[in-house]
């Protein structure tokens, strides 16, 4: 048998590489227009970094609620500190970043990376739930081992300090959000998919 | 190009991992076994002797499950760039079940302030440490053997080897416990920490004890004071709970205490312990994470979606948007209600026509019809 920490090492891994696969392929269907492809290449290029991009964001969002979950058995239940508490933050906004890639990609299809701002806003989407990610499984690596590869990267995310928000404060937060997708989802006007020319 | 560059980025990743097979920058203190109970450091392949001297001694007489302070100095040994030096106090040396407590000794306090049988400690520039442990001795009278191990690094240290060597058995006689003698509780273990600027006393736990006393000093200093000790027990000759208030400490102060334990003619004079400054306790909870990261999950999908569908080139957007309709479908503007009709406008020539100037009241005009006086516009001081 293993432990919790072991198993959540291993899904947190699946995540981060299958996450990194859909950053990288969401910011090249973005950006493919601006790369000196030729033009009978870049058709099949883009359709399988869609693809894959979407595969990979499917995947993520698919471990990380296992990742959550046996990171909160590895920690007993209990956040002890504030890098820890920090972990379950940045691992919530990851959630909702992929969530939304995923559902963008999914309601408007394949077309939507031919509507620049789209496609700018959808890769922007990937490169956040990247960085909110990469930030929570180097917390991981701080709380393990001390040490993490943001340490030699001029990127780091506040984490030494954590904003705790009384219970019902945080519960307003979630009535909020919760009212905020019934919106969206159910009252706004649906998208469609967009077809490719 | 872009393969070389590549795979350039792949290695100079790979090398920012360090490459050594043992673990210069400590593994923490803990409680471990002799050679870690058969890790790397015991692997005659990855480790060498040391070249350092271990001793050990003790202060005064041992009593069985009384408090003792056994001190292990090391000198002599070379060391890492980082000067870390991991030492063990050890019940045996036989891979398992070494830990004092596994041979009836109880740690009180280690010498950096917790209560592991392993430490690691920064070696100063005179190359020799001393490291003091406050045991309970065992409640078994006899002779009882305490080892002292240490691990360290070496520099240059091109193969990565862990440098280890281990004292002789030092034998310490516990006599057995005069009746009645005071000491500390065996369930009482010196805290290593207080919560910065937390003044809450400090408890503890005895045995046989009818007084108690306590001095503290910050370290450093060489004058100690005196705390002041309450109990709750003023009925009971025998009282073994005791409050000590020890002044709140903050920043990285460690504070010294010495507790003497008193039972009649028996006074029991104990070692000095430490107890160090931690931060304030984390005052979050579990379910303050989890409805706080769902919170923020709901509102980052809820946000981008809606962005997403703003910027959605869809089709039936103009369905949707019925200005123009609402605007083509309003009625001519009915005539106002009878008596709420808007007032004629003042300034037409008929009005001002039917206006008499008065001799009596300069700047005013009488209005016959209205019959109301109305301010003349015209009127500049009497020079009209």
């Amino acid at each position: 048998m293993f432990g919790a920490d072991t198993f959540h090492t291993a899904m947190a891994e699946i995540v981060v590489g299958t996450m990194v696969l859909a950053t990288v392929c969401a910011v090249g269907c973005a950006s493919i227009r601006y790369i000196p492809v030729p033009a009978d290449k870049r058709e099949s290029l883009m359709v399988t970094m869609d693809k894959a991009s979407m595969a990979g964001a499917s995947m993520a969002l698919l471990f990380m609620p296992i990742a959550i979950m046996s990171g909160n058995f590895a920690a007993e239940n209990t956040v002890g500190n504030d890098l820890l508490y920090n972990k379950f933050v940045y691992s919530g906004l990851a959630l909702g970043f992929w969530a939304a890639f995923v559902v963008g990609r999914v309601r408007m299809g394949p077309g939507l990376w031919e509507v620049r701002p789209l496609g700018i806003l959808q890769s922007s989407t990937a490169v956040m739930a990247f960085l909110m990610t990469t930030m929570a499984s180097s917390i991981g690596g701080k709380l393990v081992r001390g040490e993490s590869l943001f340490d030699v990267l001029p990127i780091w995310f506040p984490s030494d300090s954590a904003v705790v928000l009384p219970i019902w404060a945080s519960a307003a937060l979630l009535v909020v959000g919760m009212a905020a997708l019934f919106v969206v989802f159910r009252m706004s006007p649906r998208t469609e998919r967009i077809q490719l020319e | 190009m872009s393969r070389t560059l590549v795979i350039a980025s792949v290695v100079a990743l790979l090398m920012l991992s360090s490459s050594s097979v043992a673990n210069p920058g400590g593994n923490g203190d803990a409680d471990r076994d002799y050679t870690c109970g058969g890790s790397c450091h015991g692997d005659p392949s990855m480790s060498l002797p040391s070249d350092g001297t271990i001793s050990i001694s003790q202060d005064g007489d041992v009593f069985a499950g009384h408090a003792v302070a056994v001190h292990v100095n090391v000198a002599g040994m070379s060391l890492s760039d980082n000067r870390l030096l991991g030492t063990f106090i050890l019940g045996s040396i036989d891979g398992n079940d070494d830990h004092p407590e596994d041979h009836g000794w109880h740690v009180i306090q280690d010498p950096n302030g917790g209560s592991s049988n392993y430490v690691e400690t920064v070696v100063p520039s005179s190359g020799s440490v001393t490291l003091t442990w406050v045991l309970l001795a065992p409640e078994e009278a006899g002779v009882h053997n305490l080892f002292s191990q240490i691990h360290h690094g070496s520099e240059p240290n091109y193969d990565g080897m862990a440098y280890t060597g281990v004292s002789r058995g030092y034998s310490i006689d516990v006599s057995p416990v005069p009746e009645g003698l005071p000491g500390l509780s065996p369930d009482w273990t010196a805290p290593a920490y207080r919560a910065s600027g937390n003044g809450d006393p400090l408890e503890i736990h005895t045995v046989n004890s009818t007084s108690l006393s306590v001095q503290w000093m910050l370290e450093g200093e060489w004058s100690p004071n005196d705390a002041v000790v309450s109990s709750n027990c003023e009925d009971s000759e025998v009282c073994n709970e005791w409050q000590a208030e020890i002044p709140a400490t903050m920043g990285d102060t460690r504070i010294q205490y010495q507790i003497t334990v008193l039972n009649g003619s028996f006074s029991m004079e104990l070692p000095w312990l430490t107890m160090g400054t931690g931060p304030v306790p984390f005052e979050g909870d579990i379910w303050d994470a989890r409805v706080q990261s769902f919170a923020f999950a709901f509102l980052i999908l809820s946000f981008i979606v809606s962005i997403q569908i703003r910027l959605s080139p869809w089709d039936g957007k103009d369905d949707l948007d019925h200005t123009q309709e609402v605007v083509e479908s309003e009625p001519e503007i009915p005539p106002p209600p009878p008596g709420m009709e808007e007032e004629p406008q003042n300034d037409d020539e008929e009005y001002w026509s039917r206006l008499v100037p008065s001799e009596e009241n300069p700047g005013w005009l009488w209005d016959s019809v209205e019959e109301e006086w109305v301010a003349d516009p015209n009127f500049q001081g009497g020079e009209q």
